[in-house]
């Protein structure tokens, strides 16, 4: 390290106002991990010259040789602000007394949607997101989901329009031009704020402004990049006009008369957009005479600018000079520093309102106090929000971000998982923390202990977690709450080692690949075959070699991708059901009927859940879904797992001992909503209706043995009496191609088309190829999983695909072909 | 008036699916197929005065003309067990201790597995076809070359049969013939043919003997091969073992020798891994039996090895055999307790992917397994929201007894309706 210290960042962790935690987020190739490069050169990590070229925050190979980032990468930076600049940051929560000096730590994130996973991680631990979003192309479909997500995680943004080099070089726009595309871009991403963000809310308003000096320009490539603040300074002095004021003017409908040397807020012959004169025209300038090659013209320019070039940088010409030029006037690094500084959020401001968000427990319990106040002497609680592979092979650093107290090498500490409730001992493990560490792009530093409001790594903890977990020292702690994913692994393949004695190593990887990825599903179905599903073909592609290549370390044989399919049903079960026990003295009487639409979606958003009061369920589900308020009240349960989108509603008027069977019908039902009667995949959107039962007066003979296979006889035979149907999820898809446009007022330069589609997963697979082949490697699609939809026809009918589906995948599990028999299902009165 | 048992048209005219096809032997085949004459010498000469012939159930439409004809001959009294508790191919000796039994004859598929008491019996096997003709080209073609590294197993139907086979083999010679009532079996050469077809023989000889080629024949030659979905599918249920965290432990048998020793393996192995077991003995294992403790995660059914149970997915949690649970729970040649192994760590599971956790349950998981039977009821139904009858003593007030209902449980007499 060149510029500072594992010490001086440790003195540094203490002063929380001090602090940054941010991230960078982006769509796919909009130079989120170049530009991250032109922070780490001002930080000095890496030398000055090389950074727009070296992707810093790629440390795998992969990742360098495709060049596209797959796992979020964490820095540590140290930044010391001027005095003058000192003056933008108002707030007394966001800077310590007498401090100029910053810590930055900020997570370069991937762009890809199958990997916003990864994204999700990085918010997770961080208050503010660099949103870069490439003029050329604009707001896309991922800087969409990303920017909603880091609101709803109550991130606050701040914007940088990048790649203005190729807008100047490439397209060749005209300064009105470029300004039309930055205000487009800023109101885009200003709609999607307002969407998502209440201004009156507690994060207040997150709205990104130029000419506040929250949203930068630049071009991470050339390292070079500027705010409205950079030119306003240069300008200050010489209009006489404060800062901030001519800043305001800066942006926007604002024009000077050069010649009268008034302002005006409308445009007329003789003045100019401000934004164009002051700020585009002089860049415009440089590009121009240096690309031409006018040198007499750009000697003269640069010290006028108060460009001095370095002696041995005088003799390069063209685009070389061009950047050298560039970065020394407007280095991007000091910019884009003091945006983070002066916009972002620290700890401590962040934490006040992002508390609620994070916590499970009261809002006012030790736990969730220390979080509120950031306090380094509350209890500690830290959350890991994913696992880094160590260069030890099987092992990881969990890296999360500590909201409160202090974690320290050594310390004791409570483990607990996802699944841990307070009070049980499931999922829960008390276990002493082996090392601290920082975690520096490829390098990790050893640290005694880390305050509140820092990201760190820890050592020893990988074995008690999966993938995420909180860690604390508080006894009554609840868990930070689990992160929510934007994608969902719907593609699956099946694996089995190409040597049939490899199969331990195999199971071993496995483990390993669950933890190394925050979505990645590693699991064994009943047939016992070995199943990784991920977000889409290239996650999945990326999760395979790295169980190849480091996980498993074995020749591994991989089938065709598939999806997972889901059962339904299309319309109210065409008869009543029976089903009676094998003893016939229960009796079950039920229907299935299709849930209407967005009900399922509503379960899987969590916004109709089983731990929801009864009757404000009962009241939203009869007034968003017509349901019948007394029977919406008797909701049994959700199924599978006690939470899916299936219900089983309780319409039976005054039944004895029904509560008696309570337990064993909704087992019964979890099982079958679990294992459908089609091919035992999950059901989905299917409410069933217990209308009757008629039970046996004798405890003994109406216990879980005779209802619990009874009740699942039952729903099967109104599964197949209710028209069944089968869904398979569906990709939202935005394909994006640049188009030569002729004519009109874009004259000769490339825009950009975008498309949006639905493509059903299943015939999504080698898609990107193709698109990708078929235009010459121009078009490029972004596929993210949107809906189930359901696969048109009847899966009873051998003539159509749902049979076919259906048989494939009995076929698979190793279950019986051919159709199940409602005469098995289904009794005669 | 309201009958004390439904009516017995009803029960006359009731259809029964059977899971068998029964067997009627014409009368003027049985006392060859079941063997009169010899079950005859064998009671006269051994002098035994209480005597048990047990069938299968496919086998009881003969059992009356059988009994009939051996009472006939030997002019005493002999007894049939039909029905057997658990499997029809165990000799069903607690049955015949019920009329204190000197001996029993059992009739049709057998095991083999050895009894737990000596109680002296005999064998008769099931008579089945074969086309003996065809096994001797078959038989040259393919083992010409391995002549001296082959054994011939005979399975119990086909032992009536023995004279013809080898006689087709008699060519060849040094061929090693052995029958599986051989006891105990032994098998050393590593090719097997295997003269019977059924498919749980056949796994056990593959994996017990590990033979490089296993074939069969049933009037025609066929290699067999464990199908890979098999191995797969014990993957997962070891995979089910480890994550569970209750198990039940279910006699499937009381006949096979070493059950006990079985069931006290289990019980080490299951509370040293720091899970809770529930010993559960219901008679024949069913779905109904089961599904009525819906808490356990996974049954291990101590039983016969033809059992095929194993096989049957209607269950509601898995059923595993003790080997399984010995794959997934037994780290180490020694057994340690969970609590002392020093380095133990925290392990990913392909069915939940979460961290299992066993060692913080294994403090309270002892305990269950002292608790009375009561008690143990309790434990198990924590979880549910029906715990049966609660008293609720001093929350509600005393209230004067009233009269209940009466009459039967089929309708009482207070109900509605005719």
């Amino acid at each position: 390290m060149v510029n500072f210290t594992v010490d001086e960042i440790r003195t540094m962790m203490d002063k929380k106002r001090n602090i940054r935690n941010m991230s960078v987020i982006a769509h796919v190739d909009h130079g989120k991990s170049t530009l991250t490069d032109s922070l780490v050169s001002k930080a000095g990590i890496i030398a000055g010259a090389k950074a727009g070229e070296t992707r810093f925050t790629d440390t795998r190979k992969d990742e360098q040789e495709r060049c596209i980032t797959i796992k979020s990468t964490a820095i540590s930076m140290y930044f010391e602000l001027d005095d003058k600049d000192l003056v933008f940051i108002t707030s007394p929560d966001q800077r310590e007394k007498e401090e100029k000096g910053f810590l930055i730590n900020l997570i370069d994130s991937p762009g890809h949607v199958d990997f916003s996973s990864e994204v999700t991680a990085a918010l997770r631990v961080t208050d503010g997101a660099l949103v870069v979003v490439d003029c050329v192309s604009g707001v896309c479909v991922q800087t969409e989901t990303v920017l909603r997500q880091a609101i709803a995680e109550r991130i606050k943004p701040i914007l940088f329009m990048n790649k203005m080099d190729r807008a100047l070089l490439e397209l060749q726009l005209d300064a009105e031009e470029l300004f039309q595309t930055f205000q487009r871009i800023v109101e885009n991403v200003n709609v999607i704020i307002a969407t998502y963000n209440d201004d009156s809310g507690p994060m207040g308003e997150v709205r990104v402004d130029p000419s506040k000096g929250s949203v930068g320009f630049g071009s991470g490539l050339h390292g070079w990049a500027f705010t409205l603040k950079q030119f306003a300074e240069m300008y200050a002095e010489k209009f006489k006009i404060d800062l901030v004021k001519l800043m305001n003017r800066l942006w926007g409908e604002s024009f000077f008369n050069p010649k009268t040397k008034k302002w005006s807020k409308q445009k007329d012959a003789d003045n100019k957009r401000s934004f164009c004169m002051y700020i585009l025209d002089p860049i415009y300038k440089i590009f121009d005479s240096i690309m031409n090659y006018k040198k007499e013209e750009y000697e003269a320019l640069l010290p006028k600018l108060g460009i001095a070039l370095k002696h041995e940088d005088k003799d390069k010409d063209g685009k070389q000079l061009l950047k050298v030029v560039m970065r020394t006037w407007l280095p991007a690094g000091e910019a884009l520093l003091q945006m983070i500084a002066i916009h972002l959020p620290s700890p401590v401001t962040a934490q006040k309102y992002r508390m609620e968000m994070l916590y499970e427990g009261p809002h006012d319990d030790e736990a969730a106090l220390g979080i509120k106040n950031c306090d380094p002497n509350a209890p500690l609680m830290m959350y890991v929000s994913k696992m880094v592979p160590t260069s030890d092979k099987g092992r990881f650093y969990a890296f999360g971000r500590v909201f409160s107290g202090k974690v320290a090498t050594g310390m004791k500490a409570r483990i607990m998982g996802p699944n841990y409730t307070p009070g049980k001992k499931e999922d829960l493990y008390e276990k002493a923390i082996q090392r601290t560490i920082l975690m520096m792009g490829r390098y990790v530093e050893a640290i005694e202990d880390v305050p509140s409001g820092n990201i760190c790594g820890l050592v020893g903890v990988d074995q008690f977690l999966v993938k995420t977990g909180t860690i604390t020292t508080f006894k009554d702690a609840h868990n930070l709450k689990v992160m929510k994913f934007s994608v969902s692994p719907v593609v699956r393949v099946a694996v089995e080692p190409k040597n049939p004695a490899d199969l331990p190593k195999l199971v071993e990887g496995l483990k390993r690949l669950a933890k190394s990825d925050p979505m990645v599903q590693c699991i064994i179905e009943e047939s016992g075959e070995h199943i990784i599903a991920g977000a889409g073909e290239l996650h999945l592609e990326i999760c395979l070699k790295d169980l190849e290549e480091d996980h498993a370390c074995i020749p591994i044989k991989k089938s065709d991708p598939v999806v997972s399919y889901r059962e339904t049903v299309s319309e109210e079960s065409d008869q009543m059901c029976l089903s009676k026990s094998p003893n016939k003295h229960n009796r079950l009487f039920m229907k299935a009927q299709p849930m209407p639409d967005g009900l399922a979606e509503d379960i899987d958003d969590g916004n109709v859940n089983p731990r929801d009061d009864f009757k404000s369920r009962a009241r939203y589900l009869s007034e968003k879904y017509d349901y019948d308020v007394t029977e919406a009240r008797k909701i049994w349960c959700f199924g599978p797992d006690g939470t899916g989108p299936n219900i089983l509603v309780d319409c039976t008027k005054g039944v004895q001992y029904l509560n008696e069977i309570k337990d064993s019908v909704v087992a019964g039902f979890q099982w079958a909503t679990k294992e459908g009667v089609l091919s035992e995949e999950n059901l989905r959107g299917v409410r069933f209706n217990i209308y009757d039962v008629t039970l046996h007066a004798d405890a003994i003979h109406r216990g879980g043995g005779q209802i619990i296979p009874t009740t699942r006889r039952c729903l099967y035979a109104c599964l197949l009496t209710a028209s069944p149907r089968l869904m398979e999820p569906v990709y939202q898809c935005e394909i994006q191609c640049p188009e030569v446009a002729v004519g009109g007022i874009y004259g000769g330069w490339y825009t950009y088309v975008r498309s949006k589609a639905y493509l059903p997963v299943n015939e999504s697979f080698g898609f990107t190829a193709d698109l990708r082949s078929n235009t010459g490697g121009q078009a490029f699609p972004q596929c993210v999983f949107d809906h189930w939809q359901v696969l048109p026809g009847d899966p009873l009918d051998p003539s159509t695909r749902p049979y076919t589906v259906v048989q494939d995948t009995r076929k698979r599990k190793g279950l019986k072909e051919g159709l199940p028999d409602l005469t098995q299902y289904l009794d005669k009165l | 008036m309201l009958k004390f048992s439904t009516e017995e048209t009803v029960s006359l005219k009731k259809q029964f699916k059977l899971s068998f096809e029964p067997v009627y032997t014409k009368p003027e085949k049985l006392d060859d197929v079941y063997e009169i004459n010899k079950c005859v010498e064998w009671i006269k000469s051994n002098n035994f005065q209480k005597v048990c012939l047990q069938f299968p159930d496919k086998l009881l439409p003969d059992s009356t003309e059988v009994i009939l004809k051996l009472q006939s001959i030997l002019n005493q009294t002999l007894y049939i067990i039909g029905d057997s508790a658990f499997e029809s191919c165990c000799i069903d000796f607690i049955s015949a201790e019920h009329i204190n039994a000197d001996a029993i004859i059992h009739f049709g598929p057998i095991c083999f597995s050895y009894t737990t008491e000596n109680i002296p019996y005999l064998n008769i096997y099931e008579k089945g076809d074969l086309n003996v003709e065809r096994l001797r080209p078959s038989f040259k073609e393919k083992f010409k070359h391995h002549l001296n590294e082959i054994t011939v197993l005979v399975d119990s139907p086909y032992i009536h049969r023995l004279g013809d086979i080898v006689s087709a083999l008699k060519t060849c010679q040094n061929v090693l013939i052995q029958l599986v009532d051989d006891y105990p079996l032994v098998i050393e050469n590593k090719i097997i043919l295997f003269i019977g077809r059924n498919v749980r023989k056949l796994i056990n000889i593959e994996f017990n003997f590990q033979p490089r080629m296993l074939y069969y024949f049933d009037g025609a030659m066929k290699r067999y091969e464990v199908c890979p979905s098999i191995l797969k599918r014990r993957n997962y249920l070891i995979e089910k073992i480890k994550d569970s965290k209750t198990i039940g432990i279910v006699i499937g048998t009381l006949c096979v020798r070493n059950y006990l020793k079985i069931m006290e393996r289990m019980k080490e192995l299951i509370t040293l891994s720091g899970k809770k077991y529930y010993l559960i003995s219901v008679g024949k294992p069913t779905v109904t039996k089961l599904s009525n403790f819906p808490e356990l995660d996974v049954y291990v059914v101590i039983t016969c090895s033809l059992s095929d149970i194993y096989e049957n997915r209607d269950f509601y949690r898995p059923i595993v055999t003790p080997f399984d649970i010995e794959i997934a729970l037994n780290r180490s040649e020694r057994l340690v307790p969970i609590e002392d192994v020093e380095d133990e760590e925290g392990d990913v599971s392909l069915i939940t992917n979460t961290i299992r956790t066993t060692t913080l349950e294994s403090a309270s998981a002892n305990v269950a397994t002292d608790l009375s039977p009561a008690e143990s009821q309790v434990a198990l139904q924590t979880e549910r929201l029906w715990r049966g009858l609660e008293q609720d003593l001093g929350q509600t007030e005393a209230e004067l007894a009233q009269e209940g209902r009466s009459g039967i449980a089929r309708k009482y007499k207070n109900e509605e309706g005719s």
